[in-house]
């Protein structure tokens, strides 16, 4: 099971600063609930506090899974949006997470 | 005598090649050791597996029980991978592979470990990868012999959400590998919790096994909750037998520390489960459990994982004048648990 983690906070560099929206991005289109959100707790792991994460997901059950971890974990749910059958989820990561 | 347990349906062992170059390598191939059961000389480790043909052995109990009481425990560490579900996992890849849904995909299971491990071994034979979910508070040496033999763990956290019980979000982890579009069907799931292979495992070998070497003579089998395969399969087949046979099942307390048990109130009864074949369910908490798996060490030098002790104590609160000559079933051994048993200890020498 390999996960598509990209740091894109380098990337983004001299880019324009709304883009900069994560400093991680995990890309979990075609997964089934549970996993987008067992992805992302382990990616939150890595995080440092204060560094948040961008998900894409295509499965609805996230739109109610991602709330609940943020809750269980004590991160905060910056933005979470559904366009056309995709959800975009962004965490920060705060205390130890 | 001891016989290979070809008639669970595993191919025969591979024939070797017979072109043979030179005089002298037909000697050497006529001379080699062939596997020899009634010596137990085998060419595989898969046929160690138990079978009616190579019975795990039964122990009596004679220190732990009321006195009255006659009590054997079935102990299936005696299975090449260390438990009961060595058998299980024979099983469920002979029946994946008869229905052509093993070809080149790579296993994805749910398992508290014993048939991770099983399975683990059974895939390394093959050249397949397994990748397992495990419940969050599996012990380390379960992981570590999952890792050493090859398998890729997903250790499911407690805050898997929305599910809230650590073994049904295992289940519900698999199956998202196993379906997930992503993946375009590269993985097969076993799904112990609900193949009827499972179940057929004791069916066909745990119960004969049980009624020949109890001669017809089992009054009353015990077994734990688990995937229920166990309690299923021989149920279903004693009862056949004689439907006066009691069969008890053991339920551990909500939110246990006993690998391989589940308690139904917090955890999705499996699909396989046939409550038909159940006369009682016992209840028995973790300090039991724990408190008898010390004195099944200590009193019998019976070396059992902690699920025995939770078994031995429910048969310790049967009436013996109504429970006849007892069979229990020890999933497996005790080494693997070395990490839970000290934490144990410790405490109790802190306590004291």
């Amino acid at each position: 099971m390999s996960e598509r983690i990209t740091q894109t906070r380098g990337a983004a560099a001299g880019a324009p600063a709304e883009t900069s929206v994560a400093d991680a991005e995990l890309d979990c289109r075609g997964l089934l609930c549970p996993l987008p959100v067992y992805q992302a707790s382990r990616a939150i792991d890595r995080l440092l506090p204060g560094q948040a994460l961008r998900v894409v997901c295509t499965d609805p059950g996230s739109l109610a899974d991602f709330p609940a971890l943020a809750r269980q974990r004590g991160l905060a749910l910056l933005s979470a949006e559904e366009r056309d059958g995709v959800q975009v989820f962004r965490l920060r990561k705060d205390g130890d997470g | 005598m001891y016989i290979t347990n070809s008639a669970a349906g595993q191919p025969p062992a591979q024939t070797e090649p017979q072109q043979d170059r030179t005089a002298a390598e037909r000697r050497a191939r006529q001379e080699r050791l062939r596997p020899d059961a009634s010596r137990r000389r085998y060419g595989s480790v898969r046929d160690l597996i138990a079978s009616p043909q190579n019975p795990t052995p039964l122990v009596r109990l004679s220190r732990v029980l009321p006195s009255g009481a006659e009590a054997h425990l079935k102990l299936e560490w005696f299975n090449p991978f260390g438990s009961i579900k060595d058998r299980t996992a024979l099983y469920l890849l002979e029946g994946m592979r008869r229905r052509g849904e093993l070809g080149g995909r790579e296993l994805v299971e749910a398992t508290s470990g014993n048939t991770g491990i099983a399975l683990a071994a059974l895939a390394a034979l093959e050249g397949k990868k397994l990748t397992v979910t495990i419940p969050s508070g599996a012990p380390q040496e379960k992981l570590t012999l999952l890792r050493m033999l090859g398998a890729e763990v997903m250790a499911t956290p407690d805050d898997l959400c929305p599910v809230d019980n650590p073994s049904d979000g295992a289940i519900a982890l698999a199956r998202a590998v196993a379906e997930s579009p992503a993946h375009r069907g590269r993985y097969a799931m076993p799904n112990q919790y609900a193949n009827p292979d499972n179940v057929r495992a004791h069916y066909e070998t745990t119960g004969p096994e049980i009624w020949e070497q109890t001669e017809g003579r089992v009054r009353t089998f015990v077994a734990g909750f688990g995937t229920c395969g166990t309690i299923t399969g021989v149920g279903r087949f004693l009862k056949e037998r004689d439907p006066s046979i009691r069969v008890v099942a053991v339920e551990p307390q909500r939110g246990h520390h006993l690998p391989g048990l589940k308690n139904l109130q917090e955890a999705k009864a499996p699909a396989i489960l046939d409550r038909s074949v159940l006369d009682d369910v016992v209840r028995v908490d973790d300090g039991p459990a724990y408190a008898m798996a010390r004195r099944l060490f200590r009193e019998e030098a019976l070396i059992v994982g902690p699920s025995t002790g939770a078994i031995v104590e429910a048969i310790a609160r049967l009436e013996p004048a109504e429970s006849g000559l007892v069979v229990g079933i020890s999933p497996d051994g005790g080494h693997k648990y070395a990490s839970f048993y000290a934490e144990r200890l410790d405490a109790e020498e802190v306590a004291r």
